[in-house]
């Protein structure tokens, strides 16, 4: 079934690095420091404002399309439970999982494709230094890390986004808009979201190191192992969102 | 030191070379021949572990590599240093750091003596001054002394130089010539490089072997000089005369 779906090297490649994992617990990790906390930063400091920016936007966009139907109702201060749970259970983590899908994902291949053409990374092999080892777990161990304050911070920017629409331009009153969303958020929503975005994380960061450590060894193999990170990272994600929906709603979370 | 018997290579159904057998001594410099195309930096890749042959063998010191275990290919890869086209520097370090990182492999050097092994030999070729630039601050020729700084620091018994003056100038081509040939004097390691660079094959190399693209197996094997001035083949005649090939 695997080899007929064409998965078997993709398969291998996350077999080999949570063996990668395994072997090495954390006070055996072989890659160095420098290069984890500059992967650390790619994934978090500098990927903040995109973050931000467009969870704010999706908030309110979700604002405007609840008070489309809300509104007339005479139920406009429900847009505060709609936006909450929108964004907790579900935008936040899909909407940062696909902004680092094009942005840290299509990076880790495009940077692990010109090792690749290069020779850096056979010059690591003949050194007896595994690319897993060395250039995939750092980058997986960032991404998963950092997804989850991301997810936190694009939380808030997209309840922002609701709250300047909802207080701002629909005329609904601000204390009371705030009150339903602290209502609307509860755990389980903001767990789920939590634990898809440590999924999603997983997911770009592997995907993106895949396509890297597989792509042709030439320029033009560069551009295409970004591209193909970006294509397998945001129908990944969204795959296994609709995977987290179906598995939340038999669970009854 | 290095035994290679009746190897052959492919690239999935495609044929690369075959019947490919030599011997490199220690204290030897061994050049591998041939056109662009024929197979050289592959034969290289599978010298250094990176490809398994589709048949024949490769001994070290009369261990079989691909029948050993992946401890024993790691402690015979332990005595390998490679310089790689490109000079394939990781990009993300400097060029002290590049150096340092296979030195940290060794576990009889501590962090003080590695540190001190690497600016030595950075010194050596010249580089000292560039240590703390990044790779991609550095001209082709610097590259290349920076790649075989790194290949050389862990003091390895058998180096693997693959095109070393490969888009050099002649001066900077004939200045690594100088430098090959010092290393071994001082090092005593074999050296087996892969190159189409004449002045460097006959300035050099002990010992060589032709690849031939056509027959895809080598047509001759013998010292540079020897088949430059009785040759037995017109493809290898005509490459270490820089004729044409003259096909009959």
């Amino acid at each position: 079934m695997i080899s007929m779906l064409g998965l078997t090297r993709p398969v291998a490649f996350f077999g080999s690095v949570v063996l990668s994992f395994g072997r090495s617990a954390p006070n055996r990790w072989r890659f160095r420091a420098p290069d984890f906390a500059r992967v650390l930063a790619d994934c978090s400091a500098r990927a903040l404002l995109i973050v931000l920016l467009v969870n704010l936007l999706v908030g309110a966009i979700l604002a405007f399309v609840g008070a489309v139907q809300l509104v007339k109702f005479g139920a406009g201060i429900f847009v505060a439970d709609l936006v909450a749970i929108a964004v907790s259970r579900e935008m936040a983590a899909v909407i940062t999982a696909v902004v680092m899908c094009g942005r840290t994902g299509a990076a880790f291949a495009a940077e692990l494709a010109t090792m690749q053409a290069n020779d850096e990374v056979d010059a690591l092999e003949v050194l007896g230094l595994p690319a897993i080892d060395h250039l995939v777990v750092p980058r997986v161990l960032a991404l998963v890390a950092m997804m989850p304050l991301l997810y936190v911070f694009g939380c808030v920017a997209g309840l922002m986004g609701g709250f300047i629409v909802g207080a701002g331009m629909l005329q609904l009153p601000g204390s009371a808009y705030f009150d339903r969303s602290v209502d609307a958020l509860g755990f389980d929503h903001l767990g789920l979201g939590f634990v898809k975005a440590i999924a999603f994380g997983l997911l770009v960061a592997l995907a993106g190191c895949y396509q890297g450590l597989h792509a042709p060894r030439t320029a033009a193999g560069v551009g295409e192992a970004a591209t193909r990170s970006v294509v397998a990272g945001i129908v990944g994600v969204i795959a296994l969102d609709a995977v987290f929906a179906v598995c939340a709603h038999v669970l009854g979370v | 030191m290095l035994k290679v018997q009746n190897l052959s290579m492919r690239m999935g159904d495609r044929l690369i070379q075959e019947q490919i057998s030599f011997e490199v001594e220690p204290g030897t410099i061994f050049a591998i021949l041939g056109i662009s195309g024929c197979g050289k930096s592959t034969l290289l890749r599978h010298l250094v572990g990176l490809l398994e042959p589709a048949g024949g063998t490769i001994h070290y010191d009369a261990v079989d590599y691909w029948a050993s275990d992946d401890a024993a290919r790691l402690g015979l890869r332990a005595g390998f240093g490679v310089l790689f086209q490109s000079g394939a520097l990781w990009s993300s370090m400097s060029v002290l750091d590049n150096v340092l990182l296979p030195l940290a492999q060794q576990a009889s050097l501590d962090a003080a003596a590695r540190e001190a092994r690497a600016r030595e030999t950075l010194s050596w070729l010249g580089m000292e001054s560039f240590a703390d630039f990044r790779p991609a601050d550095l001209s082709g020729g610097m590259t290349k002394r920076a790649g075989l700084a790194r290949a050389i620091a862990p003091q390895p018994r058998l180096l693997f130089l693959d095109e070393p003056s490969a888009g050099l100038d002649p001066s900077s081509a004939k200045h690594l010539d100088d430098l090959i040939l010092e290393i071994r004097q001082r090092t005593g390691c074999a050296i087996l490089m892969v190159t189409h660079d004449l002045p460097s094959i006959f300035a050099v190399a002990d010992d060589c072997i032709f690849l031939d693209t056509d027959s895809k197996r080598p047509i001759a094997h013998g010292k540079p000089s020897s088949l430059r001035d009785a040759p037995a083949h017109p493809t290898v005649t005509a490459f270490l005369h820089r004729q044409d090939v003259v096909t009959p």
